[in-house]
């Protein structure tokens, strides 16, 4: 394939100027793998955090109910369900909480602390005290971090719980705990008996909360549940779907900047093709003269374009992939409770990333290649020879 | 009778300009014996270049035709014409055009490759030929490491390379001084008799054009004297 040959001599031929087109296409690749893997990171943590603090699917009562009676039986059912890691059932109900001269409006939910475990880590969020403490059917009570310094207490003081017509009932806090969302000013927990009693429901529940093994089998789950049992059953996909839509809409938004940067870098990469084509009229007058194609001329030429990208492509691969790591190895200070309790910026390497990449800077340059391209296969071989 | 005539031009016109036309030929007829050493000469303008590069294909007509062993060539597609200039015409021009980011091996090459023969047997071939324009010893230098007259022997040596039945010469020795000139036409006379192909050769000097076999003079696009060399 002499067309190779000859495209390799070109750029060898001007190679001052094709490596700074090249440079041009790696600061491309890389800033976008970087911007790639810091999307990655971002979405991967919003949804981890989704994921893991959050029941991936909640059931509610049936329209028109506000609670689920006789609940032993679908919890069962659901367990039984493919796919499914755990259930909890828990009781919520509003309350004033009350400490001295200080009183909150506040979510109280009710819960059984093993079953919440195995749906919801809640444990690791404990700032302190455990979770478990409230396995005992006592009047104890674990707040949010803010709700406490809102109440203004402290683990082991009591706080009074008051709803519209039951009696004012004394919890004791044994744990404070500390997701970093809002949550953590308006939920407190108890014992599911316990809160049962408090509010004169009997044995019924308010929700109930699933996880599952694959958490992306929810929606399909919570489908089934809903068509089979008349229950409202929510997916975290669903319950999420304006921030799930908003990632995906900012992600639709970064790659419109992709583009750009890439067009830049594609820009850097038609200049020297001008150029070549420019220098070059006289030899592609007698290689045609020789009998090339005009085909093969535009091969030769998209060659070129395909080899600059290329070259540029591999050097930007690993330059994004050196700056990421590099990226990620960074404390930033920022106080964790902001950045989802994070010190490093959320880094993601993704080898799709580098695909994507890749294939895009090489297509935007292939494009670029083109006018240059066209122009040399469009020569006129007479005019070509007889203008040098 | 096409056997005999390797080109036959019959009432060739070509016009250029869009606005203001110059009728660079004006009805040329012309036919060309298989073998033939022939000088095409006339005044600047007068149309020696528009013709020779009608007969490479390397132009088209306004009209008229040129038949080339008997096929019309101004009725092929440009992908025919690319591979009837690959296989049956070699190009000798005022500048050499030699490819500068090649050697002299490579750019003799270039033909055979063109026409898809492997690199190595093109190589071969292309080594054999630069022998037999003298340059056996400067088959790897590139065009800026040889003088005038040895690139324009690369380049009589790729005008070989595929073994063409025409090799066209636009001012061939142009470019050179008049030494270099002469060994230039005496290789180009030795290569006619050894091979058998037909040398078309445009030129102004008319003491070169008088060692040819035929001198046909243009003037303002006609055939002004067509005649045979006795001596």
């Amino acid at each position: 394939m002499f067309e190779l040959d000859v495209a390799a001599r070109h750029i060898r031929s001007r190679h001052r100027q094709t490596i700074f087109s090249i440079i041009a296409v790696s600061l491309a690749v890389g800033i976008i793998i970087i911007a790639m893997s810091m999307m990655s990171g971002y979405t991967t943590i919003w949804i981890d955090s989704i994921v893991e603090n959050q029941a991936h699917i909640t059931v509610h009562p049936k329209e028109n109910e506000d609670y689920i009676h006789l609940y032993h039986g679908l919890e069962n059912h659901i367990y039984n369900q493919e796919g499914v890691e755990a259930v909890s059932s828990y009781f919520q109900g509003e309350a004033a909480l009350q400490h001295k001269h200080n009183a909150e409006g506040v979510l109280l939910y009710g819960i059984n602390p093993k079953d919440e475990k195995r749906v919801v880590n809640r444990e690791k969020d404990m700032l302190v005290g455990e979770f478990a403490s409230l396995e005992n059917p006592g009047s104890r009570i674990i707040l949010g971090f803010k709700l406490a310094k809102n109440l203004d207490v402290e683990m082991g003081d009591i706080v009074t719980a008051q709803i519209p017509g039951a009696r004012p009932t004394d919890f004791t806090i044994t744990g404070i705990f500390q997701t970093g969302t809002p949550v953590d000013e308006i939920i407190a927990f108890t014992n599911l008996e316990r809160l049962q009693d408090f509010y004169g429901s009997g044995d019924v529940i308010t929700g109930m909360g699933i996880k599952m093994s694959d958490a992306y089998a929810a929606e399909e789950l919570a489908n089934g549940i809903d068509r089979e049992t008349g229950y409202d059953a929510v997916s975290w996909i669903e319950q999420n779907s304006e921030i799930l839509s908003l990632l995906e809409t900012s992600e639709g938004m970064v790659y419109f900047f992709y583009i750009v940067i890439f067009t830049i870098s594609g820009f850097g990469i038609a200049n020297v093709l001008i150029m070549i084509v420019m220098e070059k009229v006289g030899e592609i007058g007698m290689l045609m003269a020789m009998g090339t194609s005009r085909r093969s001329i535009m091969l030769i030429f998209l060659l070129e374009a395909g080899i600059l990208g290329m070259a540029g492509v591999v050097i930007g691969c690993v330059l994004g992939y050196v700056a990421s790591l590099a990226i990620a190895s960074i404390t930033i200070p920022v106080p964790p409770e902001m950045y989802f309790g994070m010190d490093h910026l959320p880094i993601v390497i993704e080898f799709e990333n580098f695909i994507t990449a890749g294939i895009f800077a090489m297509v935007i340059n292939i494009i670029a290649g083109v006018f240059p391209a066209r122009r040399a296969s469009k020569m006129n071989p007479v005019e070509a020879i007889y203008s040098v | 009778m096409s056997d005999k005539y390797i080109i036959q031009i019959k009432n060739l016109t070509k016009i250029f300009g869009d606005g203001v036309e110059i009728k660079a030929l004006d009805g040329v007829n012309l036919d060309i014996e298989r073998g033939e050493f022939l000088s095409i000469i006339g005044p600047s303008g007068s149309g020696k270049s528009t013709l020779l590069n009608l007969i490479g294909i390397l132009d088209t007509p306004t009209s008229g035709t040129v038949l080339l062993n008997g096929v019309d060539v101004t009725k092929m597609s440009d992908k025919e014409r690319s591979r009837t200039r690959n296989r049956e015409l070699g190009f000798i021009f005022q500048y050499h055009h030699l490819l500068p980011d090649f050697n002299a091996l490579e750019n003799v090459m270039m033909p055979l490759l063109i026409s898809g023969v492997k690199s190595s047997k093109a190589r071969e071939v292309a080594r054999k030929v630069l022998d037999e324009v003298g340059l056996g010893d400067r088959m790897e230098h590139r065009p800026n490491q040889l003088s005038g007259g040895q690139n324009q022997r690369v380049a009589i040596a790729r005008a070989l390379a595929n073994k063409p039945s025409i090799v066209i010469g636009d001012e061939p020795t142009g470019n050179l001084d008049s030494k270099a000139s002469g060994n230039i036409y005496e290789l180009l006379r030795q290569l006619n008799r050894e091979h058998n192909q037909t040398f078309i050769l445009v030129t102004h000097d008319e003491r070169m054009a008088a060692k040819t076999d035929r001198i046909i003079r243009l003037v303002d696009g006609r055939v002004a004297e067509n005649s045979i060399n006795s001596g």
